[in-house]
């Protein structure tokens, strides 16, 4: 749109945004890139050039990359079961029955809390010797492992834990995708002798899958990031449950590393570009077909 | 009627006259609405004068309501309203009222305040007791008074468009533009309202241009017809005229219903043969020789008729029938009076009325 | 025995609105049933009954004998089109429409054909690979007839399949639909308000006002022979002329408002008030006629005028030949052709003869 002498109102209202952009992520993420290049340390001055050879530790640390596979296991393994378990309670509420605003509410509660909180609370739920759950497993005479600190255990607690709190939030996008379908469509699959796995198939999960593919894109990005749970259910330095993000912390805030941590950090920068960027077409592709519309 | 009220347009200028109008959208974000380009428009539309466009969907119709209103720039060409470069006005400048097809009322206000709601703009400077004055003529003329309390959103159909139109009148606008406006109506109720609004229109004495698909619309309410199709006016006249004498067999399939039969024919001893060597009808001496001929349903005479045509289907239209029947391997569509006994599978002998053929050459 | 059955079918919604009143209808092997009224009339929610999309609160739906009241759609075999298409968005026009046969497990190469088939013969054959958003308003309404006649189901439903067309092209439906009932004998329901539509399809109208059947017969008679004043108006185009007055004279002379003395009918049995009906093609321009008015309207309408007369007795439109003008304004005499007068009463709205 062309717009008259409006120039210096445009700077005027755009100017400090545009400021508060550069000085909070511009500056930084340059001054981050700056530091990958250093040996810089938390306390200690006197950052030297290292040239690439902080990248070059990163791909050689077996740390990174069992940090990067076990990442990628808990996007996988929490963000699918989360879909299946969030489309299917989804499915469940569809049909209207009596108490359904309450029994959606509370099913909704989880996802306002905070991770942080939620953390330490089923830490406290999850603790081996006094925990809640294995209160009541002993109880039932069905042993008490140990969630938390068991290696084989721990991960899947956390596992656990996210599934929790993200299911609701898959549940909600999978109910507005439902409802967007509109009742004449499952008139027609009637009348067009459709069984009920036929107009699943063919109409209510293809219908469904734009919303649902939006909210995996949005849970992956998120997973991806995982540190509060690990945080307050493990600490950040356990070998067993350590994500890219906890990885991370420990090489800056424990080790005081904060040249390599750069690096650490870029990377797990591209990581995330790349799979925004997926998320963003997609985004494009589903208003593309709605323009059409 | 309309050829004094065209030299009067000559005398004092038309209330809107379009040359050349050419509006193209391009492969852009706006193609995808299904406005199509339109494509070097002439019209002229005198004081008073009621002119139907009518088109088939996407030939342009709307856009050419929206560039007269200003809603879009033309790429090329001129419009004018009475006299005056409209290309400088903005649309709440042209004082065109448009009316459209979904009613477009403000669903939670009454009936009043949707009439009152165009005469409450500050420049127009009306006094409260002016705007009451105006809504009651407006609803007295649309017969809506005693829905004057009633919230938009609990009205019919029918009364929700009267109450729209009604909307459009109290402002007293140089120019009506009218988009579908009966579309989304009941068969019976469009058809009272074709006859309603027609007087109406003839009261207030301003001019309208209204826009339809419906052909019904187009022959009982038009002082003039303008049929569009494809961005471009194919013929302009009377209904009569356009009915009876369309210029080409693209002007004679767009009006009429059932419409006009047409056949590409060859002249041979004054008779038309067509391709396939059906005789259809006399033909005169001084015809051309290769034409295409159409003739009315009506027109079409049961008996006496050359060739022998084979009777398919038979509707029921109330005061008369329609026969779809084939004449050798060609569609024939025949108004046959009500007391017409043939039935599906009958054989007739089909003769053209040859004073009402209407005959083309072709190359 | 009749095919599909009807019995005392009533609906009534949650907020007690009588949507339809026990309504009886017996539809004939191969025969194409339009349920004819205005919005709101209770015909779209009968065909919704018929089809299981709505749950009756009484009476019953027999379909080739079987009680289907209870009966999913499904259960049901039938066909039916929406008034707004209700197609598959995700699904492309070929998918749409062999959808019904893939439910039926019908093999991929038979189930090609028959979309081919049918696709050919409504038109759409060159959208086939389309989406339905991509598709005009009239195109999606024949995706929804060809996804509906690809089957041969026991009944097929319509409700106002022909809404979104333009006219030339509903035209060309209308015969489609005819041919392919022709053909097929599959008994049809059909709804529509356009009366005009109802008259040239159906072996049988059903007019319908207010939840119940006023008039069920073939066109013709519900066009000469209405049995109400509501469907005297509703079925023509204009609808019947209807005059208010009185029968004097023992019944052999009509008087209404106006006139300075009776117009003579053809003896009748009875005196007192009546409404007389007379469809404009009955009526005609007299000179003598004590019926007098002024021309308020003359609207072409192709092959013949309308001239619409006005009077103290209200407005009566003439059927007239297509270069007959009549000038606005002029004073005119209007006398009815004794073969078309209609007599109706007016307390009831029923037909006296």
């Amino acid at each position: 749109m062309r717009t008259e002498g409006g120039g210096a109102l445009r700077w005027a209202l755009v100017g400090p945004t545009l400021l508060l952009l550069v000085a909070f992520n511009v500056f930084p993420l340059a001054y981050n890139v700056f530091l990958s290049f250093t040996n810089a340390e938390l306390v200690g001055e006197g950052a030297r050039s290292v040239g690439g050879a902080n990248y070059a530790r990163v791909f050689d640390d077996p740390l990174f990359a069992a940090a990067l596979r076990r990442t990628a296991l808990f996007v996988v393994v929490a963000v699918g079961v989360e879909l299946v378990i969030g489309f299917g309670l989804a499915l469940a509420l569809k049909r209207d029955f009596r108490g359904k605003a309450f029994v959606l509410t509370t099913l909704l509660v989880p996802m306002m809390l905070s991770p942080a909180v939620m953390g330490l609370y089923w830490s406290l739920i999850l603790n081996g010797n006094y925990g809640l759950l294995n209160q009541v497993l002993a109880g039932l005479g069905l042993g008490e492992p140990q969630w938390l600190t068991d290696r084989d255990l721990k991960f899947w607690s956390i596992v656990l834990v996210d599934v929790w709190m993200w299911t609701p939030f898959m549940m909600l996008i999978a109910l507005a995708g439902l409802s967007s379908i509109p009742p004449s469509i499952y008139e027609a699959a009637a009348i067009d002798r459709a069984g009920a796995w036929t107009t699943f198939r063919r109409i209510t999960l293809p219908l469904c899958a734009p919303l649902l593919g939006l909210a995996v894109l949005l849970r992956a990005t998120d997973a991806l990031k995982q540190f509060d749970l690990v945080m307050a259910i493990t600490g950040p330095n356990d070998g067993g449950t350590q994500t890219l993000s906890a990885l991370l912390y420990q090489i800056v805030f424990r080790d005081g590393k904060v040249g390599l941590g750069s690096a650490y950090a870029i990377l797990v920068l591209v990581v995330v570009m790349a799979l925004a960027t997926v998320f963003t077409r997609y985004v494009d592709r589903l208003r593309g077909a709605e323009a059409v519309r | 009627m309309s050829a004094p009220e065209n030299r009067e347009a000559f005398v004092r200028p038309p209330a809107l006259e379009l040359r050349g109008v050419t509006k193209r959208f391009g492969a852009g974000a706006s193609a995808g609405r299904g406005a199509r380009a339109l494509d070097g428009v002439d019209l002229v539309l005198g004081e008073r004068e009621f002119l139907v466009v009518l088109g088939p969907t996407g030939a342009g119709k709307t856009t050419l309501l929206r560039t007269i209103a200003g809603l879009e720039t033309p790429d090329a060409g001129s419009v004018a309203l009475h006299g005056r470069d409209a290309r400088a006005l903005a649309p709440a400048d042209r004082d065109v009222a448009l009316v459209f097809q979904n009613f477009s009322l403000y669903p939670s206000a009454t009936v009043r305040e949707n009439l009152a709601f165009p005469l409450a703009a500050p420049a127009r400077r009306l006094s409260r007791a002016e705007i009451d004055e105006r809504v009651a003529w407006a609803a007295k003329l649309l017969h809506v008074e005693r829905l004057l309390d009633r919230p938009a959103k609990k009205l019919s159909g029918g009364e929700m468009q009267r109450v729209a139109i009604g909307r459009a009148i109290v402002r007293r606008p140089k120019l009506f533009l009218m988009d579908e406006p009966l579309t989304n109506l009941d068969a019976k109720l469009r058809e009272e309202l074709r006859v309603e609004l027609r007087e109406l229109a003839r009261e207030l004495e301003t001019p309208v241009v209204w826009v339809t698909h419906d052909q019904a619309e187009a022959l009982t309410m038009a002082d003039r017809v303008a049929l569009l199709v494809d961005g471009r006016i194919v013929q302009t006249g009377t209904p009569e005229d356009v009915y009876a004498r369309p210029n080409s067999p693209l002007a004679a399939r767009e009006l009429g219903t059932p419409p006009m039969n047409l056949f590409d024919v060859e002249r041979k001893d004054e008779r038309w043969i067509t391709a396939d060597g059906v005789e259809l009808a006399r033909a005169d001496a001084g015809a051309p020789e290769r034409a295409t001929i159409g003739v009315r349903p009506e027109h079409v005479l049961l008996d006496g008729g050359p060739s022998d045509a084979v009777v398919h289907v038979v509707e029921d239209w109330g005061p008369s029938r329609v026969l779809f029947a084939h004449v050798g391997a060609h569609a024939l569509h025949v108004l046959a009076p009500r007391d017409c006994a043939l039935r599906a599978g009958d054989r007739f002998r089909p003769t053209f009325d040859v004073r009402r053929v209407v005959v083309w050459p072709r190359a | 025995m009749s095919f599909l059955v009807l019995e005392r079918l009533e609906k009534t919604w949650p907020d007690g609105t009588r949507a339809v009143k026990a309504i009886d209808l017996a539809i004939e092997p191969g025969e194409f049933v339009v349920l004819l009224g205005p919005s709101g009339c209770g015909k779209t929610t009968t065909l919704r009954m018929i089809a299981g999309l709505e749950t009756p609160t009484a009476g019953r739906v027999l379909l080739a004998g079987d009680d289907v009241t209870r009966r999913t759609p499904a259960e049901r075999d039938i066909g039916f089109v929406f008034q707004f298409y209700a197609l598959y968005p995700h699904l492309s026009v070929a998918e749409n429409v062999a959808f019904p046969l893939a439910c039926a497990k019908v093999a991929r190469a038979e189930r090609d054909a028959a979309v081919a088939r049918v696709a050919e013969r409504i038109g759409i054959t060159a959208l086939l690979a389309k989406k339905p958003r991509q598709l005009s308003g009239g195109d999606q309404q024949k995706v929804g007839l060809a996804r509906a006649l690809v089957r041969k189901p026991a009944v097929w439903l319509m409700d106002e399949p022909l809404g979104t067309l333009d006219s030339s092209e509903r035209l060309a439906m209308c015969e489609f639909l005819r041919e392919q009932q022709l053909e097929q004998r599959v008994p049809t329901v059909y709804v529509t308000h356009d009366q005009e539509e109802a008259m040239r399809l159906a072996d049988r109208v059903v007019v319908m006002a207010e939840g119940s059947v006023l008039q069920a017969a073939p066109p013709a008679v519900v066009y000469s022979d209405p049995a109400t004043l509501f469907v005297a108006r509703f079925v023509g185009s204009p609808g019947m002329n209807l005059v208010e007055g009185e029968l004097v004279d023992g019944g052999g002379a009509f008087r209404t408002a106006g006139m300075a003395r009776p117009l003579p009918l053809a003896a009748r049995a009875r005196s007192g008030p009546v409404v007389l009906g007379a469809r404009p093609e009955f009526v005609r321009f007299d000179a003598s006629s004590p019926l007098r008015g002024r021309v308020a309207v003359d609207a072409f309408h192709g092959p013949c005028r309308y001239a619409h007369v006005e009077g103290v007795f209200g407005r009566v439109a003439a059927r007239r030949g297509a270069e007959e003008r009549a000038s606005l304004g002029d004073e005119v005499g209007l006398a009815f052709d004794p073969a078309g007068v209609r007599l109706f009463d007016p307390a009831t709205g029923g037909r006296l003869a």
